[in-house]
């Protein structure tokens, strides 16, 4: 039985997979993430204050903003490790804040995340720590396995560090490794949580054009967050700024820098 | 119970938990005996009953020192050994990191030390048991030459399977609770390096705690169950 691609976008949408079927113009304009009216605090302090997203698939989105703003709280917001305390993340046309715990497992088995400082579990190697999320959501041989991490710390750069432990690694690598480890299950959607903080100039701008490569490779949705302007510049295709608790700009680079908000241009100085 | 039963983790915490507990836990159990033996001797010589000394030791090492030893050899190790590395993981965000892929982490990193613990600590009392009798034989052999065999003979003599059974019941809910506060106090840790040794101690702490007070709930509940 032939089957249309609307049927095919409705089944999707109910069993939380993606349709791989559509044209490349409409693929791009179906929105991976949704965020609408978004609040979270901690006891007293607003930290999210009605923050509205959208993130299309293929689209790479930068979010900016200062210190304590809420960027990293807001990942962690969208891959389900808290909840909200009010407002509706929407991923693959699912609202994820009201589902159960097996549900929302089977939605991060498609999203990867990359920790601020890579979190690579210590008590596995760099080998295991990629082969975590496969020997728990595949069906992969132990061979195929062990194909598919050589393949991912291939990507990275890494195929030399398999048996190597992670403190034995630099922060540049653990960040390489721990990007591998957010692509094991080929995600549609990537979150990175300052990919390039506490590197040097160098490894920082490697760090950049891997993720160029991948997204390119891989054509996920991802939302970066960082301090990083000239990273935002070179891997965003669009770029928000957080403040207050909520978004005050979004926009390209260009247009952040002509902007005439006085918080936007004094963000923009400086950083640069 | 769902898989992956996570074996390879299981097998891991068997090694930091049993087998790199047994030579301390099995050092106590010596020391233990060795100093018991010689402590009752001149007890038991006074009334005259030095003969009944290895079924007094025998019986003592089982029934109460041996499992209450070990249980407070394992909670300073073991204890800390968790609530240290479950505390670093919550703080480095490994935590976070196992639930951000779609792994229940309680599965993977609680369910696999509780179950180490529960299934380690008989085994463990049980090498302290034995290093306890044989350091004892050693105490009494040098006061007094005596064959292993027959100094064994004499210590199991009145003993029967039950002896066995409640020592082991009550080492089965120390490791429960050595396991289960270590994974909880690792699991809340907060405030990077200060929280986690905050953690390690309170799990130590509250550990030792519970297993002294779980000894004295469970010596009364055997007692009106058992004899």
């Amino acid at each position: 039985m032939i089957r249309s691609d609307q049927q095919i976008l409705l089944d999707g949408e109910t069993s939380g997979a993606i349709p791989r079927t559509e044209t490349s113009r409409e693929k791009h304009d179906v929105p991976a993430m949704v965020l609408r009216g978004l609040h979270k605090s901690f006891e007293r302090q607003i930290v999210l204050d009605g923050v509205d997203l959208t993130v299309k698939r293929g689209e790479t989105l930068a979010m900016l903003g200062r210190s304590g703003t809420g960027k990293s709280v807001l990942l962690k917001l969208i891959i389900g490790l808290q909840r909200p305390d009010s407002g509706s993340i929407r991923i693959h046309d699912q609202e994820i804040t009201r589902l159960d715990l097996e549900a929302l497992n089977a939605i991060r088995k498609t999203m990867g995340f990359l920790f601020q400082h890579a979190a690579l579990y210590d008590s596995l190697s760099v080998e295991q720590n990629i082969a975590f999320p496969l020997k728990r959501h595949t069906k992969m041989t132990a061979s195929e396995r062990g194909d598919r991490v050589k393949q991912l710390l291939s990507s990275v750069g890494m195929e030399r560090d398999l048996g190597k432990m992670p403190s034995d690694i630099s922060g540049g690598m653990q960040k390489r490794v721990g990007l591998a480890r957010a692509l094991a299950l080929e995600p549609a959607i990537l979150l990175l949580d300052e990919p390039t903080a506490g590197l040097d100039p160098i490894t920082s701008g490697e760090i950049n054009e891997l993720i160029l490569k991948l997204q390119e490779e891989h054509d996920m949705a991802s939302i970066v967050v960082t301090h990083d302007l000239q990273s935002a510049k070179t891997i965003a295709d669009r770029i928000a700024l957080l403040h207050e608790g909520q978004v005050l700009i979004e926009g390209s680079f260009e247009d952040l820098e002509k902007s005439d908000n006085e918080f936007v241009s004094e963000f923009m100085k400086r950083d640069s | 119970m769902r898989r992956p039963f996570e074996g390879q983790e299981l097998t891991r915490q068997f090694d930091e938990i049993g087998s790199k507990s047994l030579p301390l836990v099995a050092l106590a159990g010596a020391a233990i005996g060795f100093v018991l033996a010689l402590e009752s001797r001149s007890s038991l010589v006074h009334f005259g009953a030095q003969s009944m000394l290895p079924a007094a030791l025998v019986y003592s090492i089982i029934h109460e020192t041996g499992p209450i030893v070990t249980g407070l050899v394992v909670s300073g190790r073991v204890g800390a050994g968790i609530g240290a590395e479950l505390g670093s993981m919550k703080v480095t965000e490994q935590i976070d990191a196992i639930e951000a892929s779609g792994v229940n982490p309680y599965k993977f990193l609680a369910f696999t030390r509780i179950l180490a613990c529960i299934l380690v600590l008989p085994l463990l009392t049980i090498a302290a048991d034995f290093c306890g009798v044989f350091f004892g034989w050693i105490a009494e052999n040098l006061a007094e030459p005596v064959s292993f065999q027959r100094f064994i003979n004499q210590g199991f003599a009145g003993a029967t399977f039950k002896d066995f059974l409640a020592p082991t019941f009550r080492t089965v809910v120390f490791g429960l609770i050595i396991g289960l506060i270590g994974c909880f106090q690792g699991m809340r840790t907060k405030g990077g390096t200060a929280g986690v040794g905050l953690s390690a101690t309170s799990a130590v702490v509250l550990s030792s705690l519970f297993v002294i007070l779980a000894d004295v709930i469970l010596v009364k509940i055997i007692l009106v169950f058992f004899s």
